[in-house]
């Protein structure tokens, strides 16, 4: 699914991401933890293709990411984010907001996902009108919609409470057992509840 | 529709280019309509009293040319020449007016100027524009070092010339010291206007003839006028195009983390170039269009200002609007171009640095 090799990465002359390899198959979900300045959002970022290793070669099924992929259709078809401050434009409904992420024959799809993360009644509300949980659930709809392959979740609970937290970690499991990749890179160790594989990160290495 | 939702959320921002492009638009509109205004003005003063005019040689303007107005009779004797009159046009302060225009004509053109009041003028005398008229009621007007008898009021097609002082081109000679400024002369038919020019130019050395519609062309102060409008047009062109470029550089720079998601969830730069130049574009129509109906409300005031003498008259033309609405478009092109094209290159790495830990 995901092949990780030899992947470094460097800000300016600072190294700090050391040849990392490993391998992560379809349906895992991946709890990638370590302190902060440990490398997890920066193996994230590579990983979700939002930044180029300085060195090294990933391959997400069986496709090599560098340069010249049409990375925009890439991420729209095979990966859904879900950030720690859920990221939604304020200046769309929650619908719009997802319909803004959906492909096409997806669109239909909206309200049933909606409906079955609870949050329909919300439909026509703008994120400032919900609570911080229920634009979490927005957040994770919006990756979800177009039924990715990967997920990615970058402390998708940074900001809310344990009873909303519990929430999220269930619902991206839900969507583990239906066959999704979640990579998930956390402080929380409650994740490792969840997860069934663990990539522990100090000082750029896997541990 | 993201673009127009994105436009009711940013309100002061999109009143600001929309500020922006109406006031360049507007100024665009009413140079180009006051210059085309007064072009259009004189134009139709010399084009419709006359098919040949005669001015002196190499002086660039008639305000300074000097003719001799006898060579009337000799005009007259040519064939298929259906009439000639003389002409000066000066200006000088008019009673306690700083500067009025001067019209000293021949007898047989006073005719031109309709009569509302009184009756034409003798030597002596002057009859005043309607508008003029307004701002100087006594029986008479001292105009130079001379006091004239208001013999009456006119009214004319042409705005300006209402703002104007009609009198004997004998009066007129002495007060600007001249005989005539231009001789113009109509023939029987259009076809024998070459013909007639031909036995003019011969007449005196110290001539040019030409025929009305080339004079008009030609004239220097239409080039004045139209280069002069041309230069604050375009003024207005690079101040509104500053304007919106600074505003929407602003308004990139604020919704960089929008630009960032948009990216991150696969969609294109060109998606987010397409809904920034919408975005634009939907506040240049409707700025175009409310300065437009701002133009067309003072263009249609301008006439009534007692103040401006009917001196400043717009003419807001079907081509002008086409002009203005394409330079308008271009405008809101040439503005959003480089902030759409910094905001299509937003790294949605952003999105994930900001929630670091």
């Amino acid at each position: 699914m995901i092949k990780a090799s030899n992947i470094s990465h460097f800000y300016g002359n600072e190294q700090v991401l050391h040849a990392l390899s490993f391998e992560v198959h379809q349906g895992d979900f991946v709890f990638l933890s370590g302190d902060s300045g440990s490398g997890k959002s920066t193996l994230l970022s590579i990983l979700s293709t939002l930044l180029k290793p300085s060195k090294g070669e990933l391959l997400i099924q069986g496709s090599s990411i560098k340069k010249g992929t049409d990375l925009d259709t890439f991420r729209q078809q095979n990966i859904g984010f879900v950030f720690q401050f859920h990221y939604l434009i304020n200046y769309l409904s929650v619908y719009e907001n997802i319909s803004l992420a959906a492909l096409k024959e997806k669109k239909k799809n909206i309200n049933g996902l909606l409906q079955e993360l609870g949050i329909l009644e919300l439909a026509a509300r703008y994120p400032n009108e919900i609570s911080g949980g229920q634009r979490q659930r927005v957040a994770l709809a919006r990756a979800l919609i177009n039924e990715p392959s990967i997920i990615f979740a970058d402390e998708p609970t940074g900001s809310l409470d344990s009873k909303n937290s519990t929430l999220v970690y269930e619902l991206l499991s839900k969507a583990v057992k239906k066959g999704t990749t979640l990579i998930l890179a956390s402080h929380d160790a409650q994740v490792e509840n969840y997860a069934n594989k663990t990539i522990r990160m100090r000082d750029g290495k896997i541990l | 529709m993201i673009s127009l939702k994105a436009l009711s959320k940013n309100p002061f921002k999109s009143f600001l280019i929309f500020s922006s492009i109406t006031i360049s638009v507007m100024a665009i509109f009413l140079i180009s309509s006051i210059s085309q205004g007064v072009i259009g003005m004189y134009s139709k003063m010399i084009k419709t009293d006359g098919d040949i005019i005669i001015t002196q040689r190499g002086i660039a303007d008639t305000f300074f040319s000097n003719v001799d107005i006898s060579l009337l009779d000799k005009i007259d004797l040519i064939p298929h020449v259906q009439s000639s009159y003389a002409m000066i046009v000066g200006a000088s302060p008019v009673g306690h007016i700083p500067i009025a225009g001067i019209y000293g004509v021949s007898t047989n053109h006073l005719a031109h100027y309709k009569l509302s009041k009184g009756s034409y003028p003798k030597r002596g005398e002057v009859l005043l524009g309607k508008t003029l008229a307004k701002q100087l009621p006594g029986r008479s007007v001292k105009i130079g070092n001379k006091r004239f008898r208001v013999s009456g009021t006119y009214t004319s097609d042409i705005g300006f010339e209402e703002g104007g002082v009609v009198m004997n081109i004998q009066d007129a000679g002495t007060l600007f010291s001249r005989s005539a400024s231009f001789i113009l002369v109509s023939s029987d038919t259009p076809s024998h206007t070459d013909t007639i020019l031909k036995s003019i130019l011969p007449l005196d050395d110290d001539i040019e003839a030409k025929t009305t519609q080339n004079f008009v062309q030609e004239y220097n102060q239409f080039k004045i006028i139209e280069n002069s409008s041309l230069v604050i047009s375009s003024l207005a062109f690079a101040m509104g195009l500053m304007g919106i470029a600074s505003v929407m550089s602003m308004i990139v720079n604020s919704r960089k983390e929008e630009f960032g998601i948009m990216r991150a969830l696969g969609k294109s730069r060109l998606f987010i170039i397409k809904n920034l130049f919408l975005e634009t574009l939907i506040m240049s129509l409707s700025a175009y269009l409310f300065a437009l109906i701002l133009s067309l409300g003072i263009l249609a005031l301008l006439p009534h200002i007692e103040m401006l003498q009917g001196y400043v008259n717009g003419a807001l033309s079907t081509s002008t609007a086409l002009y203005v609405l394409a330079a308008t478009l271009f405008m809101a092109f040439l503005g959003t171009l480089l902030p759409a094209w910094f905001a299509s290159k937003t790294d949605p790495i952003l999105l994930i640095n900001q929630g670091c830990s």
